[in-house]
């Protein structure tokens, strides 16, 4: 049977609507059973290609309605036609019940409409200072001035924005541009916001307190929302989504509906030697990944014990040391749905023999870091970072925007000569020898890597000939790069045309070309779709475990740090943490507990009285709220005891274990309290 | 229209403007550049053209004929050459642009009433210079000729040289240069600079201004907001015409003041006339912007639209009737011509309205058709 078949099924049947229901009615008290937004039989081509093709939606009064998927899935040109700026070519499209069908209907719900466009603070006027693009934002709308006055206060109040009022909007963090915009789209109180993408290239930190604010704002505003995001894990966050691929749905519902589409588990098996008990799964089981020391894999149709079981017998003589089960999250359910509809891109995997000159000599580390400086007149953007990463190790930098993670990569790459502090990166002094890391080096980064318009193969001769390399070397390298990145038969196509994933793999490719021993990879994954970020991850994966490449990452999904071996935290240019990924999570455990997941009928009133209760961690997550625990059974009775006397209805309790995102937000909170005491 | 929403576009975007240092000196340095760059440098008048003589007769008639080149302004006298070929790499070098060669006996045959032959080289590789020169040379030959037939038949028939002279030009030619007396070309050119200048900048910081919105996608708050599409257009202008009107009087005032050139008309025709002009030009700007998505292709196309119609179809450098047909009227089909019209009439001819009404109304026309133009190909829903 069809999947979303299934969901609209469940959803016609009224399975799993109660808690929506209730949730609808404690949002807004004048409940209309209207949806806020009708669309049906959607289309939308740019000439030749199909942006959108044939997308259903139905948006319900007061809910959080998501539209997740990769870039190009037709998010964008979707969200725009709602908001009425976008033509469309053929369907239906009904806001407020008015059919949006020309300029001039559309005309008629722009009143009662915010749009957030895509690209961080990019609808903003960087010139104007924070109030002066909101007075812009409300002049245009003409909300007479005491109105205005009003609600800037309380919206700059709230997202905490107030103190900085008269700053320019170019000096702003890309979190503070985020809650700029969306103050912005809210000034005029719409009864419908439409949000494209507007955590993309925000760090975890301001991504969570976005969530929390939005959610604020929805509550007391009454408030629609129509949010697209990249990030499969926010899917949570939504009361529904609908997953899109390549113009269509692939599933809608509830985040759990859409969860349960696909029965199956998640085993995760920790077997010596990994790479080789890696390739056997792989035979057995397609969708599987190595993350860092674990292997993960995906089984259908199958309950914790035949999933251990079947697991267990596909490694053969590597038996697994360790073995755990779990549910799928968003991110395995959707690639388990693109991989049974046969909609993952070729099969062809990736063999990575070849690259075996750049193994290393061994001696010594890859990177060494000793109390690097890097200082910017008055102000040191990287102060006193010091780490060492090994030949073959994959090794994690994250921070939030600013925190000076991209300093220390120029100065690595030989960039950026450092204040003060010393370094090695692949046998080279950085202070000395920038051009000998320069050879001994590969680098990619998201942002221009690629010259679209030249071909795969040209691209790739381009970088031979940069990295000056011998005519059969090249030949050598190109055959290699090909095969690698799953690029046959695509030589003579323009790099521009290919999909994002294969883009990225080229460009690693590109980067590789010169065989390096040491690889910088800034934000590779970002606007990958699932599917391309895993096949991104098992080259990196072999690359470091079968050539010994030291591979340095940084990322802001959080899900994929998981895959470093070892991770450096930053923060405000230092490194507060150097550890491995379940190292960290041990030590957010012992020191500020367990991870509590509460469900209850009420959830925002549940969030009201649990942050005002004096839990640490307080956050939510659609309807689910999250908080951290150290004594889990003491604090569920106090969380009971709690919601019971607001009259809230508790659902289920249950401990989750801790994400690095999890690990990475509470770090970095806690820090930022500890800079507030001290001024 | 709500004057409010313009207000609050129109206010947001001069501010914009203003923050934008780079931006705001460059709105205002590039015009007065222009002005000053071109003003300066590309004076048409032919003078001080560098000469060398080469005088193979060296008596006192000889002498005088030279003297005749020597002390006057039109060259610039470089020194005797000692004989001819020694010209030709002077002027290779560019030393000198014409040389005259006085043959020997130069004196002699003339006294004796034979007629002689003076050759002169000109450096042709600028042919309007060329031209200039070989005027300046057959003038002076003439003059020279003339005085001397004078002087031959007053010996002769033994009359006062004045009756002599009178005698020989029975029809006398007289000139008057009407409202340029002196003929200084960049009292001529100073006006029509003002004229390309308004054509050149006004449609680059309009197109620049919207489709800056377009590409970083601000636009969108316009799109998705209840401001019509007329009201954020005009808000949207204002601030550029404004600047371009502040351009417009700053250029005035060099042409007046610096170079000197005469404004004999009245300010309160010119005012309005220039400030239309402006319109129409920012319509020009509007046009680009809406068809265009990049900063990068608004730039070139603009220059492409403005800087060649108003070079050479306005008759800053070739008069207009002396294009060829085609180009005649290509001319007419565009704004510039009509206010070189009015800008050489209000500065050097003190005409007004009532001689020059034609061409405002032209003006008028345009500037109504780009703006409606303009209004009808922007939309608040578009395709892509």
């Amino acid at each position: 049977m069809d999947e979303a078949a299934m969901v609209n099924a469940s959803q016609g049947l009224g399975v799993t609507t109660v808690e929506s229901q209730e949730f609808t009615n404690a949002t807004l008290e004048s409940a209309d059973s209207k949806p806020v937004a009708q669309v049906s039989k959607f289309r939308k081509t740019y000439g030749r290609t199909v942006a959108v093709d044939g997308i259903d939606l139905e948006i319900q009064r007061g809910e959080i309605y998501g539209l997740i998927g990769p870039d190009g899935a037709g998010k964008s040109s979707l969200m725009k036609a709602v908001a009425g700026v976008l033509t469309y070519d053929s369907g239906t499209l009904d806001v407020f019940g008015v059919r949006v069908d020309s300029e001039q209907s559309s005309e008629a719900i722009k009143d009662r409409i915010g749009l957030m466009p895509q690209g961080l603070g990019l609808n903003l006027y960087a010139d104007l200072s924070i109030e002066e693009n909101v007075d812009f934002f409300g002049q245009i709308r003409l909300i007479p001035k005491g109105v205005l006055q009003e609600r800037k206060d309380r919206l700059l109040g709230m997202t905490r924005l107030d103190k900085f009022r008269d700053r320019p909007m170019k000096n702003l963090s890309g979190g503070m541009k985020q809650k700029l915009g969306l103050v912005c789209c809210l000034v005029h109180h719409p009864q419908l916001v439409i949000l494209d993408e507007p955590t993309t290239g925000v760090d975890p930190v301001s991504r969570r307190d976005f969530w929390s604010i939005l959610a604020q704002l929805l509550r007391e505003e009454q408030i629609t929302a129509l949010v697209s995001t990249a990030y499969m894990d926010e899917a949570t966050r939504f009361h529904h989504a609908a997953l899109l691929f390549d113009g269509k749905v692939l599933a809608r519902g509830e985040p759990d509906e859409i969860a349960a589409l696909v029965p199956g588990r998640i085993v995760q098996a920790k077997a010596e030697p990994q790479a080789k008990a890696f390739a056997l799964v792989k035979e057995t089981f397609p969708q599987s990944e190595a993350v860092g020391p674990w292997l993960r894999v995906f089984v259908d149709d199958a309950d914790d014990e035949q999933a251990t079981t079947a697991v267990t017998s596909s490694m053969e003589e590597f038996r697994p040391q360790e073995i755990h089960v779990a549910e799928p999250d968003l991110e395995d359910v959707f690639i388990a749905l693109l991989r049974r509809r046969g909609l993952t891109d070729d099969d062809h995997s990736a063999s990575l023999v070849g690259n075996a000159d750049s193994v290393s000599d061994g001696d010594g580390l890859a990177i060494e870091a000793n109390n690097l400086v890097r200082a910017f007149g008055s102000f040191k953007a990287v102060d006193g970072v010091s780490f060492e990463v090994k030949p073959g190790e994959i090794f994690g930098l994250l921070g939030a925007n600013g925190a000076g993670k991209t300093t220390v990569i120029k100065m690595l790459t030989g960039l950026l000569p450092p204040t003060a502090g010393t370094g090695r990166v692949a046998g080279a002094d950085m202070r000395r020898a920038g051009q000998a890391i320069k050879e001994r080096i590969g680098y990619m980064s998201q942002a221009f890597s690629l010259y679209q318009d030249l071909t795969v193969v040209e691209n790739i001769r381009l970088y031979a000939g940069i990295y000056g390399l011998s005519r059969r070397m090249t030949r050598d390298r190109t055959d290699w790069i090909i095969d690698m990145a799953g690029l046959a038969g695509r030589g003579s196509d323009l790099s521009g045309s290919l999909p994002m994933g294969l883009r990225q793999r080229l460009a690693i490719g590109c980067a590789l070309v010169h065989s390096p021993q040491v690889l910088f990879l800034d934000e590779p994954t970002s606007g990958v779709d699932p599917i391309g970020r895993r096949r991104l991850w098992d080259i990196i994966f072999d690359l470091s475990r079968n050539s010994g490449v030291a591979v340095m990452v940084t990322t802001h999904y959080m899900s994929e740090s998981e895959h470093c071996d070892h991770i450096a935290m930053m923060y405000a240019g230092r490194v507060f943490a150097d550890a491995s990924p379940s190292e960290l999570k041990t030590s957010l455990r012992e020191e500020s507990g367990q991870l509590l997941e509460v469900t209850t009928d009420k959830p925002l009133a549940a969030l009201d009285v649990l942050q005002s209760g004096g839990f640490d961690g307080v956050s939510l997550f659609g309807k689910r709220i999250h908080l951290l625990a150290p004594d889990p059974s003491k604090a569920e009775q106090q969380v009971r005891a709690a919601l019971g006397k607001k009259d809230v209805g508790v659902l289920s309790v249950s401990e989750q274990p801790l994400t690095m995102e999890d690990v990475f937000v509470n770090r970095v909170l806690a820090l930022e309290k500890a800079d507030e005491g001290k001024q | 229209m709500n004057v409010h929403r313009v207000a609050a576009t129109a206010s947001k975007e001069w501010r914009e403007i203003v923050r934008d240092r780079l931006f705001l000196a460059l709105t205002f340095l590039v015009p007065t550049s222009l002005m000053l760059v071109v003003g300066y440098g590309l004076s048409l008048d032919v003078e001080d053209i560098p000469l060398a003589i080469v005088d193979r007769d060296g008596t006192n008639l000889s002498r005088e004929y030279a003297h005749r080149f020597i002390d006057s302004r039109y060259f610039d006298f470089k020194g005797y050459a000692l004989d001819r070929h020694a010209l030709p790499l002077l002027l290779a070098d560019n030393k000198v642009r014409a040389a005259i060669i006085i043959p020997e006996n130069f004196q002699k045959e003339l006294m004796a009433g034979r007629p002689i032959v003076v050759q002169t080289l000109i450096d042709g590789t600028l042919p309007s210079r060329a031209q200039t020169t070989k005027g300046y040379v057959l003038a002076m030959n003439t003059a020279f000729t003339s005085e001397m037939l004078a002087m031959f038949i007053s010996k002769k028939r033994g009359i006062p040289l004045g009756q002599a002279a009178r005698s020989l030009r029975p029809v006398k030619f007289e000139a008057r240069y009407l409202y340029n007396q002196s003929m200084r070309s960049d009292w001529a050119l100073a006006p029509r600079l003002i004229m390309v200048i308004l054509m050149m900048t006004p449609p680059f910081y309009t197109a620049l201004g919207i489709v800056r919105e377009k590409e970083r996608g601000s636009i969108y708050n316009i799109y998705s907001s209840t401001v019509s599409r007329f009201e954020f257009l005009v808000g949207k202008l204002i601030p550029y015409v404004g600047i371009s009107s502040a351009n417009a009087v700053i250029l005035w005032l060099i042409a007046t003041q610096l170079f000197g050139a005469p404004f004999k008309g009245s300010l309160l025709f010119f005012i309005p006339a220039t400030l239309l002009y402006i319109i129409c030009t920012t319509g020009l700007g509007l046009v680009v912007s809406v068809m265009v998505r990049t900063q990068v292709a608004a730039m070139v196309v603009t220059f492409i639209v403005t800087v060649i119609p108003s070079m050479l179809y306005s008759g800053v450098i070739v008069p207009i009737s002396s294009l060829s047909e085609t180009a005649q009227v290509t001319a007419h089909a565009l704004p510039a011509m009509y206010y070189t019209n009015i800008i050489v009439g209000a500065f050097m001819k003190g005409v007004g309205l009532r001689e020059l009404w034609p061409d405002v109304l032209v003006l008028a026309i345009y500037a109504t058709v780009l703006l409606t133009l303009g209004y009808r190909m922007f939309h608040k829903r578009p395709s892509t």
